[in-house]
């Protein structure tokens, strides 16, 4: 037992030199993780707030809390008040979206209501943008009828909430985007320590190694492992300090980035044993990490794309992880199995991925 | 005189063809450079089917006029603003709780005599007794249960359902400009009628404005990557000594490297805008080619002198590549690549301004998409000049890494 310990202490402590020598790549390796966080929270940015100008020609009370209504219905607008010359000229440059011409008497109508038209000019830069600034009109319009008990109206909605506290969508896309971090960083980490050794040619030493080979290896994905939980931990504070997320359930959240941890690190390891270059590694799992962020309920819960898709997305241990951090950092339920079952399913992509990269190992070891 | 400048072009091109040969033959760095560029166009392309339109059910308990009408209107909307269900109450609520539906909309057995109990307005109606308004007229309900795990979608879904209703008591609210009637329609409570105009001749579907600028991405990390592992390689391998040494001029040199940057760049463009003129995926319009061809060559150029700094600066082909990806990622995003600028908030359009990428994104889809090249030539002022500045900078770097 003694001598498999020391060879496993022995190749943890020469992955660790090795990534002392090289903290380039770790810190280049920790900026792609980040990369991750700061993408999606400008995805996230997307849809909201289209900058629109107002100009008011009419300056009663009635026309400024239309544009209030406007500005505060489902967030589809930025509002910007300007003359008309200024407002022209932001849209020519790019600056706003739309431009809302009020006119003048537009609150005597209101007062009266009679019917007035308002002109509303939209860059049409492609179709979703003009979809998104062209459909938050008609609930804007009946957001300031409702609200000033407008006679005629004779549909409302009464809502129920299934969760009580709503999350932004920000907060939600980087609590989902730790599980991606996590494997970007302990992929690309455990990935290049497996490579090096083909590219080296070291292998060859390891089996002339009174122990078995993969012992050693096992050491270096252990060192690779720690750093990376290292890593995911930095990335999570990051996350509850710059973000201002608190984790619900603290606990769950620490085991759900550990699973994720050794799971990327085994399937880390197996590229790594597949494509036997380090070169490509790095592209390859962000690659990778675009295609599980599709498709593991990141943006929203996975089973809302379609029953294709959501089938597809159990074949990810991303979809798992997800479900496990949005439940410990917002309470939220974003599958529709609950956190044992997911806990459940981590445990045994871990296992699986761990048995996986000691087969692969062993028999590109053994060639 | 002219013989020296035509040696000079021969030392040049031959060293650009020697780099363009030694990538072709580096299948894993080819690798590296496409597979980022291809993940972030399929993640484009997917997204767009898959965002903005939430499952809801629809339970419809009511079976009058009003009732059949709004369920029409419901199910006129599915597939614009959201994917519809109708199913009974029971069902629709376990799709909710198992996620397979966003929200359950309940149209409720009284909600015919709830709507009859409203009168609709008279066009001409001048209503000076707000008491009718505010005591006479309950309006109907639809009960709406949602699941607002976050508030993007919840957002869209609120909207959408929004949208719908407005349709039931003003269809014509929003109009466009080419309709000059006034919407005097008895069923317009809201007293607006919304005249849209749009400033383009054509808008462009959001596949392709997603997708098309992953070819910035693609020439940007192809030639970033190329020159970057080219620069790398050399330092690496003591070869920059012997170039160094060689009795050819340093400009030649530093030419013939951000040459071959360039090549490999055109070398997997060329063909992938080939491919995508001849599938119909790109139909700019006619006599745009050539400002196209501008864009491209000046991203390329920027990308290889990018790459000339990353590859003589750092250490080891692994820091290159992964520099060189996250790089060209952070240059896509920022500039616009996968999202729409007016979209962003201030400070990062600000930010955005300062990206180079912006320009070439904006250039190739003015080229691409709009009949006229609008705002083309400041693009190209900016994106030109900064390829001088990459160009200038890279040679200025590679030089001295070369000499240490």
């Amino acid at each position: 037992m003694k001598p498999t310990l020391t060879a496993l202490g022995g190749g943890f402590r020469a992955e660790i030199q090795s990534l002392r020598r090289s903290r380039l790549l770790i810190v280049l390796t920790i900026a792609e993780a980040v990369t991750f966080l700061m993408l999606v929270s400008i995805f996230g940015l997307i849809g909201n707030h289209v900058p629109t100008a107002v100009v008011n020609r009419d300056g009663g009370k009635l026309a400024d809390q239309w544009v209030q209504e406007m500005s505060a219905t489902y967030h589809t607008y930025g509002v910007r008040y300007m003359d008309a010359r200024s407002a022209e000229q932001a849209l020519a440059q790019g600056d706003v979206a739309a431009i809302l011409w009020i006119p003048a008497g537009f609150s005597q109508h209101m007062a009266h209501h009679t019917m007035i038209r308002i002109h509303f000019v939209v860059d049409n830069v492609n179709a979703d943008l003009t979809n998104e600034v062209e459909l938050g009109i008609p609930p804007a319009a009946r957001a300031f009828a409702v609200t000033n008990h407008f006679p005629g109206i004779r549909v409302l909605t009464a809502e129920k909430d299934l969760v009580r506290h709503e999350v932004g969508f920000i907060p939600y896309l980087v609590v989902s985007a730790l599980a991606l971090a996590a494997f970007v960083v302990a992929g690309t980490l455990a990935a290049s320590a497996v490579a090096r050794e083909f590219e080296a040619r070291t292998l060859a030493y390891i089996k002339l190694s009174p122990m078995h080979p993969l012992v050693p290896l096992a050491g270096r994905l252990l060192a690779t492992g720690a750093v990376s939980a290292a890593a995911v931990g930095v990335a999570a504070v990051l996350v509850i300090a710059g973000y201002g997320v608190t984790p619900d359930h603290p606990a769950a959240l620490a085991a759900g980035l550990l699973l994720c941890v050794v799971i990327f690190s085994c399937i880390g390891a197996g590229i790594g044993t597949l494509v036997r270059r380090t070169l490509p590694l790095s592209a390859l799992i962000f690659g990778l990490a675009l295609a599980f962020y599709l498709d593991s309920g990141s943006l929203e819960p996975a089973r809302f794309y379609g029953n294709n898709l959501w089938v597809v997305a159990h074949t990810s241990p991303v979809y798992y992880a997800v479900g496990i951090l949005q439940y410990a950092v917002h309470g939220l339920q974003v599958t529709p199995e609950t956190i044992g079952v997911n806990f459940a399913a981590l445990i045994g992509w871990a296992l699986l991925a761990a048995g996986a990269a000691w087969l692969g190992l062993r028999r590109a070891v053994v060639t | 005189m002219i013989t020296r400048a035509a040696r000079a072009l021969r030392q040049t091109w031959t060293l650009a063809a020697h780099d363009v040969g030694q990538w072709r033959r580096a299948p894993w760095a080819i690798a590296a450079a496409l597979i980022p560029p291809l993940a972030l166009a399929l993640l484009a392309y997917v997204l767009t089917f898959n965002l903005g339109h939430q499952p809801i059910a629809l339970v419809q308990e009511g079976h009058g006029r009003y009732s059949d009408h709004i369920a029409g209107i419901f199910q006129a909307q599915a597939g614009d603003l959201y994917s519809l269900t109708v199913t009974d109450r029971a069902s629709a609520m376990r799709l909710l709780n198992s996620q397979q539906v966003a929200a359950v909309v309940v149209i409720p057995p009284n909600f015919d005599a709830a709507v009859t109990r409203c009168p609709a307005l008279k066009p001409t109606q001048i209503i000076r007794d707000y008491t009718y308004a505010q005591s006479g007229c309950p309006a109907a309900q639809l009960q709406v249960t949602l699941n607002n795990a976050n508030h993007s979608f919840a957002g869209e879904i609120r909207r959408a359902l929004a949208e719908t209703v407005a349709f039931f008591d003003a269809p014509d609210v929003v109009t466009p400009v080419s309709e000059t009637q006034l919407d005097m329609s008895d069923l317009n409570p809201y007293r607006v009628n919304v005249m849209t105009a749009l400033t383009r001749a054509n808008t462009v579907d959001y596949i392709h404005y997603a997708v098309i600028p992953c070819l910035v991405l693609l020439i940007l990390s192809v030639g970033v990557m190329g020159t970057a592992l080219l620069c790398a390689r050399d330092i690496e391998r003591g070869t920059a000594r012997h170039l160094a040494l060689a009795p050819v001029s340093p400009v030649v040199l530093i030419a013939g490297r951000l040459l071959g940057g360039v090549l490999v760049s055109l070398v997997v463009i060329v063909p992938t805008l080939a491919v995508a003129a001849l599938t119909g995926m790109i139909a700019p319009p006619a006599g745009h080619w050539p400002a196209l061809a501008l864009v491209f060559l000046a991203t390329a150029v920027c990308a290889a002198g990018l790459g000339a700094v990353l590859g003589a600066t750092l250490r080891g082909a692994r820091a290159v590549s992964m520099a060189a990806a996250v790089i060209c990622t952070y240059l896509f995003f920022l500039g616009g690549g996968f999202t729409t600028i007016q979209f962003l908030p201030g400070w990062l359009r600000h930010v955005s301004a300062f990206v180079p990428t912006r320009y070439a994104i904006d250039g190739l889809r003015q080229g691409l998409f709009y009949p006229g090249l609008y705002g083309f030539g400041a693009d190209m002022r900016v994106l030109l000049g900064t390829a001088v500045v990459a160009v200038v900078v890279g040679g200025a770097v590679v030089r001295r890494a070369w000499s240490r």
